[in-house]
């Protein structure tokens, strides 16, 4: 460096050092042994991984509190939508028509050039039986793709990392928030949280005994201890894992995945104009995640906002145009970077809405209600049954397709994945993908 | 079950368990003076405390932003209104960020920090979000009923948190019409504050919306008021029992059930002791909620005079919350409290903004505080807490040029060396490392764990300087069993 040691503070020093330190990612002995027999298990397995940079990708988009399916996809020549929800319901005119009988919201407009061009598939009428109208419920049931009545603790995709992802990097998948979804809760706990990019990565001490100790503490040196466990780092299975291992096995997992993300990030940019919201951020940081060439096999990032109890008609209207416009820059983006015939994206939401607009110019909690997806892969069209109107359950849409069905279809003919295996038993599948 | 623990096992390491579960954590001259108490007379002086006046944060009366609002309202044209409204919303950002350093400020400072502790766990348990509700003060208002009554008896407190002016708007009651009443609440109560799904049916919840009719905000003053006119007074049959049912009534009935003390009681010990109770302590549990009538404070000193509370499946086995993990390192070291926009960053990085919990079921805890993302943001704060928090270094974006009153974040100065480290420890590195292992790790010393910070001291130059101390906190503060307690 040009600048006098002395001068600086230590802080400033160590800030320019570890900017300008070359990222060479050295692999202790115990971890490089580590994944050698993670992967001799993954040999032996009977399942046939799809390896290399022309792996599928699935992202997966939720959409949190409930989208109101009725006023998504609108059934705008039935009288009793109309009647039900004199002031939500969306005037004829409005309604961007699909076909003869349903059309998008016009907040989804920028959704119907993807339509048109062949990319979008709708599936209508999803839910499943005995629905649950609690949040928390009910979207652990869509979590765990578990039967109304059971409990289910691992989510669907850990499931599938666990029968399809053996000695996979923990980067097989990523979400762009905070926390881990259900969805991603393995036998073999894996998966890596993005929060904010800039925030990726242990700050590395200059001093080498620092970082030494600060190794040795944290489960990164061969033979190293945390005072009081060990030994659980060799094997993949975290479940059961006590909090302190649990600790040491996400501070390993950390290191190992940061390296490679920022190198990755590095080396891509955006080729699309993304709407200045955090949806549009999360889906902009994904493709540029691809493009560089990460092993993930599934991204999950979410929108929140849509339990619409009061005042529904412009929440939902932002909501929906943030999520169009997001999804149309992320394809666009896909395109340019000739990645899309590659990626689906599925939306999902852990119920629908209520079909009787309320007394405070909302919905309630209701049941069944579409899923969009969308990607290079897809068949598009219309799918499944848009809910009648005119037989309810107890105000409720009656589903007709049930959300493991989509998710079977996509674990079996996307991601080459015994969808059987991972889901409990067969679902029909649909033939968007 | 639930039997008092044998005072021959009641030592420093109890006594410092105790002072990190039912609290934040101590300096080692504060575990000591709970130690020498004794178990009763600590547990007792913990838990008869009650709460200090405290004054309420300088924006915080009735009519907080009541002159903005009017400025919306009187807009006379459509950008005017933008402005205003621009304005208001960052008014509240603003003094929600305050609210929350109001708060850590208070227990990081309290003498009764068992008081704050509790406050903290019901907060979690009727989880209430600022995203919804407005003005700012109604948040604060709900923080001290939760406070006023978090340790007296539960029924009551149900009661009081059903008038409370945030949780009526979070959950849509203070709008629910006698015609067609709003379920939220109905729902919440049942499924999440009481009793949990499976023990009520939808029948249950539509029943129990009907007794919740007539709930009003006061406008002037933000105080509960009911309205007669509103409320749907014909017969509702809820949970097999048939009568006029008010609120109130419908909360008795409610905990009247079984399943209500097994909730609350099996909640409360997931939250001080360990995440999964065995089935026949959760039912001790409950048999000793449910004989107290659900008086909060005979149950709560029962809970930590316990064995089971002091046993080794409960020790070092929580991950700190973030709230935790904060005030801890506040309380027992000398770190400087940073200011309210680095406060609130940093605690939405690592996933716990008070006053704005994820969703009504509040935060899940133990180990979905930890994936990389976060634990990673965890050694950053550690670093920066004890070298003096940079906002920029912390990653904080710099505020949108937009945002017209938002406080500027400040660096922080580093952690008061001097304070806790006397001369002659900085001539003993091996009498140093000791100290400050017992205070930062809340414990006495693990010999195995401690020789490492003692043998990589032993290379630093004597008389130990601050940087080298600093170091040596952060590397205590970087480890996973720094995060556990």
């Amino acid at each position: 460096m040009e600048q006098d040691i002395d001068v600086l503070t230590r802080r400033a020093f160590l800030r320019t050092s570890l900017l300008g330190a070359a990222l060479s990612w050295t692999i202790p002995v115990f971890l490089e042994r580590t994944f050698i027999t993670l992967n001799a298990q993954a040999a032996d397995s009977s399942i046939q991984t799809i390896t290399g940079k022309d792996h599928p990708i699935l992202v997966v988009l939720q959409l949190a509190g409930g989208n109101d399916g009725l006023n998504t996809i609108i059934p705008f020549e039935d009288d009793l939508y109309f009647r039900a929800r004199p002031t939500l319901g969306i005037p004829k005119g409005q309604v961007v028509a699909l076909d003869n009988f349903v059309g998008l919201n016009p907040s989804l407009a920028p959704l119907k050039g993807l339509y048109d061009n062949g990319n979008l598939a709708i599936i209508q009428g999803v839910g499943y039986p005995n629905p649950n109208r609690s949040h928390f419920r009910s979207t652990e049931i869509w979590q765990t793709a578990s039967d109304p009545q059971q409990t289910l603790t691992k989510g669907w995709i850990g499931r599938y990392f666990d029968n399809c992802c053996n000695g996979a990097d923990p980067t097989v998948g990523v979400v762009l928030g905070e926390q881990l979804p259900q969805a991603f809760s393995a036998a073999n706990p894996t998966g890596v949280a993005i929060g904010r990019p800039g925030n990726l990565g242990f700050d590395r001490e200059n001093d080498p005994d620092e970082a030494r100790l600060f190794s040795e503490l944290n489960g990164m040196e061969p033979g190293s201890m945390s005072g009081d466990s060990i030994g659980t780092l060799s094997g993949p299975n975290k479940s059961g894992m006590s909090a302190l291992e649990y600790l040491q096995r996400t501070a390993l997992d950390a290191q190992v995945s940061t390296d490679k993300i920022k190198q990755v990030l590095r080396g891509t940019k955006n080729e699309a104009a993304y709407p200045k919201n955090q949806l549009g951020s999360s889906l902009s940081l994904i493709s540029r995640l691809i493009a560089g060439g990460l092993p993930t096999r599934v991204y999950y990032a979410s929108q929140g906002g849509y339990d619409t109890h009061a005042g529904q008609i412009n929440t939902h209207k932002r909501l929906l145009n943030d999520l169009a416009t997001s999804l149309a820059a992320f394809c666009d983006d896909l395109k340019a970077k000739g990645i899309f015939d590659r990626v689906i994206v599925m939306t999902f939401s852990e119920f629908g809405r209520r079909v009787h607009e309320n007394a405070n110019g909302g919905t309630d909690h209701g049941t069944a209600a579409p899923m969009f997806v969308c990607g290079g892969g897809v068949k598009p069209g219309l799918y499944g049954k848009q809910p009648t109107l005119g037989s309810l359950d107890a105000g409720d849409l009656v589903y007709s397709v049930d959300f493991r069905s989509v998710y079977s279809t996509i674990l079996s003919h996307w991601l080459k994945a015994p969808a059987a295996q991972i889901l409990g038993r067969d679902f029909p599948k649909l033939s968007f993908v | 079950m639930l039997s008092p623990l044998a005072p021959s096992r009641w030592n420093f390491d109890a006594a410092a368990h105790l002072t990190v579960r039912a609290g934040f954590g101590g300096r080692p001259d504060e575990i000591q003076k709970i130690q020498a108490l004794g178990l009763e007379r600590a547990v007792d002086m913990l838990v008869d405390a009650t709460p200090d006046h405290y004054p309420p944060p300088a924006w915080a009366d009735p009519h907080d932003q009541d002159e903005l609002r009017l400025q919306v309202q009187e807009a006379l044209t459509p950008e005017q209104k933008q402005l205003a409204q621009k304005l208001l919303n960052e008014q509240f950002r603003n003094e929600m960020k305050d609210l929350t350093r109001w708060w850590i400020t208070r227990m990081v400072n309290t003498p009764s920090p068992f008081i704050e502790k509790m406050t903290l766990f019901w907060h979690g348990h009727f989880a209430t979000s600022g995203l919804k509700v407005r003005p700012a003060f109604k948040m604060w208002l709900q923080n001290e009923t939760l406070r006023r009554n978090a340790l007296g008896n539960f029924s009551t407190l149900v009661k009081s948190i059903s008038r409370d002016p945030a949780m009526m708007v979070w959950l849509d009651v203070a709008q629910s019409k006698k015609e067609n009443p709003n379920e939220n609440f109905a729902r919440e109560i049942m499924e999440l504050f009481t009793l949990g799904e499976g023990h009520y049916t939808e029948s249950d919840v539509k029943e129990a919306a009907r007794a919740f009719t007539g709930y009003r905000i006061n406008g002037p003053d933000q105080s509960f008021k009911f309205a007669q006119q509103q409320f749907d007074s014909g017969l509702k049959n809820f949970m097999g029992k048939t009568g006029p049912w008010n609120g109130d009534q419908i909360v008795d009935i409610i905990v009247s059930q079984p399943q209500c003390a097994r909730l609350i009681g099996a909640k409360i010990w997931k939250f001080f002791a360990y995440d999964v109770p065995e089935p026949n302590l959760v039912d001790a549990l409950a048999s000793e909620l449910r004989n107290g009538r659900y008086e909060l404070r005979p149950f709560l000193k029962h809970l930590f005079s316990s064995e089971e509370f002091y046993s080794s499946q409960s020790r070092d086995s929580q991950i700190k919350s973030p709230v935790q993990l904060l005030v801890q390192a506040l309380r027992t070291l000398p770190i400087p409290l940073p200011d309210s926009s680095v406060l609130e960053f940093a605690l939405r990085q690592m996933g716990q903004v008070p006053f704005f919990p994820p969703n009504v079921k509040g935060w899940d805890g133990g180990k979905s505080w930890i994936n990389t993302a976060t634990l990673t943001f965890r050694y950053k704060l550690a670093r920066q807490l004890v070298e003096g928090v940079d906002p920029q270094e912390i990653g904080m974006p710099k505020p949108p040029a937009m945002e017209m009153t938002a406080p500027r974040p400040t660096m922080t100065p580093p952690l008061l060396v001097a304070q806790i480290v006397s001369a002659e420890d900085r001539q003993q590195p091996d009498t140093l490392v000791e100290k400050l292992f017992v205070r930062t790790f809340q414990c006495n010393p693990r010999i195995e764990l401690m020789n490492k910070f003692g043998d990589f001291m032993s290379t630093r130059k004597v008389p130990l300087d601050d940087n080298a101390i600093r170091d040596l906190l952060v590397l205590m503060m970087t480890t996973p069993n720094y995060q556990v307690t």
